[in-house]
């Protein structure tokens, strides 16, 4: 009929097309063109071809049929043809003749089975439309024959055979092709179950044969075996319908199929509706979102269609719930609800089911189950629907808030990730939540799920039911016995892959099921087939080529390795394709396979990169981008792992690799879209290598820069190199983060680190992060020179560009142990030394000195000091500290050139009291001497003065040991204290009244020294007469020990002594009388007259009068006088110790 | 590719300005293509929105024009209502209800979501018989001139792709979920049978 229409379209076709009047006129002519039009046929083309046959099929079939038989074989002849249009033509043709005279029937069915099995998918279809028309027509035909012979008995068999393989068309590949073989189910089961009174018959169909038309007592066809093969065949559609991922269009076309059946066939009711239910429940998750709006659209208007039949009166509960859900309004659907029905349609239905069985289960359903059934139900419905009525029944007294709750809170866990479209799509908010109604569907919606998934208690209920009927029925026949048993092992199946959104008993079940990825896009696969497409039966079809058929899956391991053998071709036609230009595409092919693919593949190309890094770092970064990418990809659940393996393996390979110093590994790491941690490592082991270390640390520094999001943790790992043991790490490191402590943003975070390092010193154990992740860590190691220095690396290094923090480390210094003191002390000088003394930071730490840094602050003293004169800030600070704060002398030591000659003066008494060395320091100092070449500091005190201090000390506020040392320190540089200085000194001390205790020592010293100042010496003496120098003990008893010394000289001296202390001095020393003696016997008369003169009678009686007394008395303290021996220092011991410590102080050197 | 060409209906509401458009452009690439209106009455703009110009299905173009030249020539020129028409009058002489046309087609485009249930429920609601499919497609187009054009290309385009595909039912799903994601408009779909 499809050919009818399309023929009215063209008017050339009509137009050769005579009046029937002249019918018999043109007889002969019709044959003749009719051979006239098929010689034509055979040689033109497709679309003249077409026309022209159609013309033939008018003739033959309309205009004079007759003939049909005489050409019937010329126009078959055409289903070879290699246009598909021509061949679809012929099946148009053999359905138009078919339907002229059946008995053709007998000779084109083959040909139609011929051409079922086509290459063409459309030659397929339009053979499918024509076997919906012709089953009915050879049906029909074969009822209305009374003997049925055994050619039609075969062509039966092969419209049979047809119909089966239709059938299994819908599991067919191809999405057409389902969707014309649901049509052909749908007229199917139209024709093999019987008409009843309210069927909807449209009007063309009414002389369609239908089941009722078939009488059960024919010979050939057995009204049973139709009547079962409808049904079959509604099972297989509704089993096709709830296919999980069933197409948007198939889906459409059964939804039509199923309101046909129901309005044609008002005793499926039950099934549709239960069907349309439990799809608007489970919408397939395949479904795209406008295609889940098109198909709810498609179930609205079938619903209508079907609820305007008069036989939905049982349904209309269901119906409208659904239609609401839909989102109908109440109005709307009261308008399309049939206003006057008849109550008991079901009475109509009877005829059609064994009457037997139906009254046997209407028994029981009035016997088991008396009052609770809600409505009565039509006698069709099967153990399912009643089975989901009694479901429901016992649920809904549980669905109250608490129970619900828990079903909520139960069912999150089985959500999935994404929210299916159809659900989206689907959902309305319930407005009615909580009333009764609402409960209702609840229970009902719940009651579908679990009865699908072969649970709840109506199933149980039911199949007791079954099993009970069936054993009544006894022998009854076994078709109908089976009957409800396929349907509820077809819906447990079929339900099993229903996805369901709603029900969370279902998922909790089946939860691999629920696993099953939502995927938008077309079908996986094909419906499951069930019914196996058929061997070859004994009719001797041809079997369809299916690729599928032939072709075995490859396992696991064969599929790998074919991978593996096809990416490593790619892999080494490195040259070959290089050379044609293609390179970057291969790049990228290797780089997008690779990527997908996990493990070993990855490995290797990896693996072949590093071979050749420099040659293939194309490959390198394109692999590295495609590895993120993908990782992008899976936001927000992607995981980094696959990026970070490709880039550790990298920048591994590149760090193992000796002499690879063009940069590939900086250009790496700054294109690496993210720096993982693993690949941070990396940089780090590459920066502490020390051949490459610069390298390294620009890369890191470049990173830093670079990179805000995360600088602070590269910068991390750059301090953390600014204490490695390594010299050359360290120092390049240092470097590095000087340079970058410029930068605003990032000196907060390098002077934390910093100072955070510096605090460690006050733990009294070193922190094991200073020994590195690889050393075992003993807790309790104590501090050596070493990590104290590797906690102040960077803070030392930081300290001459920011002087404040010299505050931080008199923090620290105060708590820490001796030992770090000692190390602090030592590394400090070259930082002190860069700040200069100008420093106001210093010079604050100076005025302050926190208790405890005292030390501290001498030592930078010291340092600045060193080698320049202290500048009049530093000193009035040192002043001011040593005379408001702390009273210790030793901080004026550095600055005592700074200080004022008064100043210095005062000091003298303490300064010389400490120890020895120190206070050779103080003197060193002071007298210009000391071992610096620099410019000569400029002493308050000239040596002379500072000796001549030295002798004026209080004896109360020194000891005379302290003194003569400190005097003796001035002997001892005789550069310094030349004859002249000394004679200077001598003079003004013997100016002085009363005379300094060590005038006399200091005389003598100056002698031994310098024996030519004898004469002045002997000058000094005589003046020291004239000032009584008896009257001072301690300079008297040196007075006689020098002229002891200086005999022969000081005899004249010692004459000009009066005669009381001329005998002392004898007494002191006995053997000096006779030689004075004759000293003066031996002048010469000369001599005499002139000396003798001055020499007083008792002068001379004091030389003679003892000269009796030969006997000379030793007296050994004059040998070892107290005042002169110096060699013994008796100090306590405390004092020495912190004097030591002073000292080293001073004269440590980094 | 089907050797013959796509049998297309395009339809709108009044069989005026989106239906018109994409039958003329689709009958000028080649398409088998007849355009029709769902509505009972055929509107045309008048001078206030609640006062359109309405006529029946048996109104032809020409008839429309002059009334409207006579009407208010000015306005129904500025507002493009008269070029239309003249434009419509070069194709077909008057709209096409889609209810009282029993052409089988392959393939039923529609313009709005109204038309394509009009559409749908007719299809529906008439006796099928030779099970012959027909796609019906809705893509939404709102009624004015740029829409209209802008809408007829994309029509355009869609069937062509159809037009080009080797087993077109197999095919389509596919086909219309990359045109979603090119055009960004969602496209109801279904099929129905003659």
């Amino acid at each position: 009929m499809a050919s009818d229409v399309r023929e009215q379209a063209h008017g050339s076709v009509a137009s050769q097309l005579h009046s029937s009047e002249e019918d018999r006129a043109f007889d002969m002519t019709t044959s003749e063109k009719v051979v006239e039009l098929l010689n034509q046929a055979a040689l033109i083309s497709t679309e003249e071809k077409l026309i022209v046959l159609k013309q033939v099929q008018e003739l033959i079939i309309n205009k004079d049929p007759s003939l049909l038989d005489n050409f019937l074989d010329e126009i078959i002849a055409f289903q070879t043809d290699k246009s598909i249009e021509v061949r679809k033509f012929v099946i148009g043709f053999i359905e138009e003749a078919c339907k002229r005279d059946c008995e053709l029937l007998l000779r084109l069915i083959a040909n139609l089975n011929m051409l079922m099995r086509d290459e063409s998918v459309n030659v397929v279809k339009k053979a499918i439309l024509t076997l919906s028309q012709l089953y009915k027509v050879a049906l029909q035909w074969l009822v209305r024959t009374k003997s049925v012979s055994d050619m039609q008995e075969a062509c039966w068999d092969m419209v049979t055979q047809l119909k089966e393989d239709v059938l299994a068309l819908l599991d067919s590949d191809n999405d057409g092709v389902r969707t014309y073989a649901i049509k052909f189910t749908e007229s199917l089961i139209i024709t093999l179950s019987p008409r009843t009174p309210d069927s909807d018959t449209p009007k063309k169909q009414e002389g369609d044969i239908s089941l009722d038309k078939i009488p059960k007592d024919h010979t050939y066809i057995r009204y049973d075996t139709l009547c079962d093969e409808g049904k079959l065949a509604l099972e297989q559609l509704l089993k096709f319908m709830v296919h999980p991922a069933i197409s948007s269009i198939n889906l459409t076309a059964a939804l039509g199929s199923l309101a046909t059946l129901a309005r044609q066939r008002p005793m499926f009711m039950s099934e549709v509706v239960q069907a349309y239910e439990t799809l608007h429940a489970n919408l397939p998750p395949t479904l795209a979102k406008s295609q889940v709006s098109s198909v709810r659209k498609n179930l609205k208007l079938h619903l209508v269609s079907v609820l305007k039949h008069p036989s939905s009166v049982d349904f209309q509960g269901q119906i409208s719930t659904l239609l609401l859900d839909l989102g109908m309004s109440q109005s709307e659907i009261s308008r399309c609800t049939p206003a006057t029905v008849q109550p008991r349609k079901r009475l109509h239905h009877e005829p059609y089911v064994e009457g037997k069985r139906t009254k046997m289960v209407e028994d029981d359903d009035d016997k088991e189950e008396p009052a609770p059934v809600v409505t009565p139900k039509p006698s069709s419905s099967s153990g399912t629907q009643s089975s989901i009525d009694l479901t429901a029944e016992f649920l809904l007294p549980l669905l109250n808030p608490e129970n619900v709750a828990n079903l909520v809170l139960i069912s999150m866990v089985y959500l999935p990730e994404v929210m299916p479209a159809s659900f989206q799509a689907t959902y309305t908010p319930v407005e009615s939540a909580g009333t009764d109604a609402q409960i209702k569907h609840l229970a009902r919606l719940m009651a579908t799920q679990m009865t699908a998934a072969g649970l709840g208690p109506g199933l149980e209920l039911c199949k007791a039911r079954d099993e009970e009927v069936k054993e009544e029925d006894g022998g009854m026949g076994e078709s109908s016995s089976k009957d409800p048993l396929i349907i509820r092992k077809l819906s447990a199946v079929s339900l099993g892959q229903a996805i369901s959104v709603v029900g969370a008993q279902q998922a909790a079940y089946k939860s691999p099921v629920t696993e099953e990825a939502p995927q938008i896009k077309k079908l996986p696969e094909p419906i499951l087939p069930t019914t196996q497409p058929k061997a070859p039966g004994a009719s001797g079809r041809k079997k369809v080529f299916k690729l599928a058929d032939v072709v075995q899956p490859f396992s696991e391991a064969q599929i790998e390795k074919l991978a593996n053998m096809a990416i490593k071709r790619i892999l080494q036609s490195e040259k070959a394709i290089a050379q044609s230009g293609m390179s970057h595409v291969r790049v990228k092919l290797l780089a997008r396979l690779v990527t997908q693919f996990e493990g070993g593949k990855k490995n290797d190309l990896l693996q072949f990169i590093l071979e050749d890094m420099r040659g293939r770092s194309e490959l390198a970064f394109s692999l590295l981008f495609h590895e993120y990418n993908e990782y992008l990809g899976q936001q927000p659940s992607g995981s980094l792992d696959s990026y970070e393996h490709c880039l550790f393996t990298l920048l591994s390979g590149l760090q193992e690799k000796p002499e690879q110093r063009d940069g590939l590994f900086t250009k790496l790491v700054l294109e690496a879209p993210v720096i993982t941690d693993s690949a941070l490592e990396v940089i780090q082991r590459y920066c502490e290598d020390e051949s490459r270390v610069y390298l390294g640390m620009s890369t890191l520094k470049e990173l830093i820069l670079k990179r805000p999001s995360r600088q602070y943790q590269y910068l991390n790992v750059l301090l953390n190199l600014s204490s490695h043991e390594k010299e050359k790490v360290r120092s390049t490191a240092l470097s590095f983060i000087k340079r970058m402590y410029e930068k605003e943003h990032l000196k907060d975070c390098i002077e934390k680190f910093a100072l955070t390092y510096m605090q460690f010193l006050v733990h009294p154990n070193p922190p094991s992060l200073l020994f590195g992740a690889g050393e075992d860590t003993e807790v309790a190691a104590s501090w050596t020179e070493e990590t104290v220095r590797q906690c102040l690396y960077l803070y030392l290094s930081l300290l001459p560009v920011n002087h404040c923090l010299v505050h931080e480390l008199a923090a620290v210094y105060t708590e820490a142990i001796a030992d770090i003191k000692r190390s602090v002390l030592r590394v400090i000088e070259q930082p002190i030394r860069g700040m200069g003394m100008s420093s106001p930071d210093l010079l604050l730490l100076v005025e302050n000195c926190p208790k405890g840094a005292e030390t501290l602050v001498t030592r930078c003293l010291h340092i600045l000091t060193d080698k320049v004169p202290p500048s009049p800030e530093l000193v009035e600070r040192v002043r001011d500290l040593y005379h408001k704060r702390v009273p210790d002398v030793r901080f004026l030591i550095p600055v005592i050139n700074g200080l004022e000659k008064n100043e210095v003066i005062q000091a003298l008494p303490k300064l010389i009291k400490l120890n020895p060395i120190v206070v050779k320091e103080v003197f060193n100092r002071l007298l210009g001497t000391q071992h610096s070449e620099g410019s000569p500091s400029m002493s308050p005190l000239t040596p002379g003065e500072l000796l001549i201090a030295l002798h004026n000390i209080d004896s109360s506020k020194c000891d005379m040991k302290s003194i003569i040392k400190a005097t003796n320190l001035c002997f001892g540089e005789k550069n310094v204290y030349t004859s002249e200085v000394l004679a200077v000194v001598m003079q003004q001390l013997m100016e002085q009244t009363p005379l300094p205790i060590l005038l006399m020592r200091t005389v003598i010293q100056s002698l031994t020294m310098y024996p030519r100042l004898a004469g002045f010496v002997m000058n000094i003496l005589a003046r020291l007469i004239h000032k009584q120098v008896w009257k001072y003990p301690k300079v008297w008893e040196g007075f006689v020990k020098c002229c002891q010394r200086t005999k022969p000289q000081s005899y004249n001296v010692l004459l000009q002594l009066p005669p009381p202390q001329l005998a002392s001095v004898f007494e002191r020393c006995p053997e000096m009388r006779e030689p004075l003696l004759q000293h003066v016997h031996a002048f010469t008369p000369h001599q005499v007259h002139s000396i003798q003169a001055h020499i007083p009678a008792s002068v001379m009686a004091v030389l003679e009068a003892n000269s009796r007394k030969p006997e000379p008395e030793p007296q050994p303290e004059l040998h070892h006088p107290e005042i002169i021996e110096e060699r013994e220092v008796c100090c306590d011991e405390a004092e020495v110790a912190t004097d030591l410590f002073f000292c080293f102080v001073m004269y440590i050197r980094v | 590719m089907p050797a013959h060409p796509l049998r297309v209906a395009v339809v709108c509401s009044s069989n005026q300005n989106r239906s018109m458009e994409a039958h003329n452009i689709l009958s000028k690439r080649g398409f088998d293509v007849r355009s029709f209106g769902t509505g009972t009455h055929v509107k045309l703009p008048g001078p206030a929105p609640d006062k359109p110009n309405i006529y029946d299905f048996k109104t032809t173009y020409e008839q429309m024009y002059n009334d409207l030249v006579r009407k208010d020539k000015e306005l129904y020129t500025q507002n493009g209502i008269l070029h239309m028409l003249d434009r419509n009058k070069r194709i077909k002489t008057q709209p096409e209800r889609f209810q009282s046309c029993k052409e089988q087609f392959d393939l039923v485009i529609t313009c709005e979501e109204r038309v394509y249930d009009q559409v749908l429920e007719d299809l529906n609601s008439r006796e099928q018989e030779t099970f012959q499919p027909v796609h019906v497609i809705n893509v939404d187009i709102q009624d004015n001139h740029e829409e209209a054009t802008l809408g007829a290309f994309l029509i355009c385009e869609l069937c062509q792709c159809i037009q080009h595909t080797d087993d077109m039912e197999n095919e389509m799903d596919e086909l219309l979920q990359e045109f979603e994601e090119k055009s960004h408009r969602p496209f109801l779909h279904t099929v129905c049978f003659y």
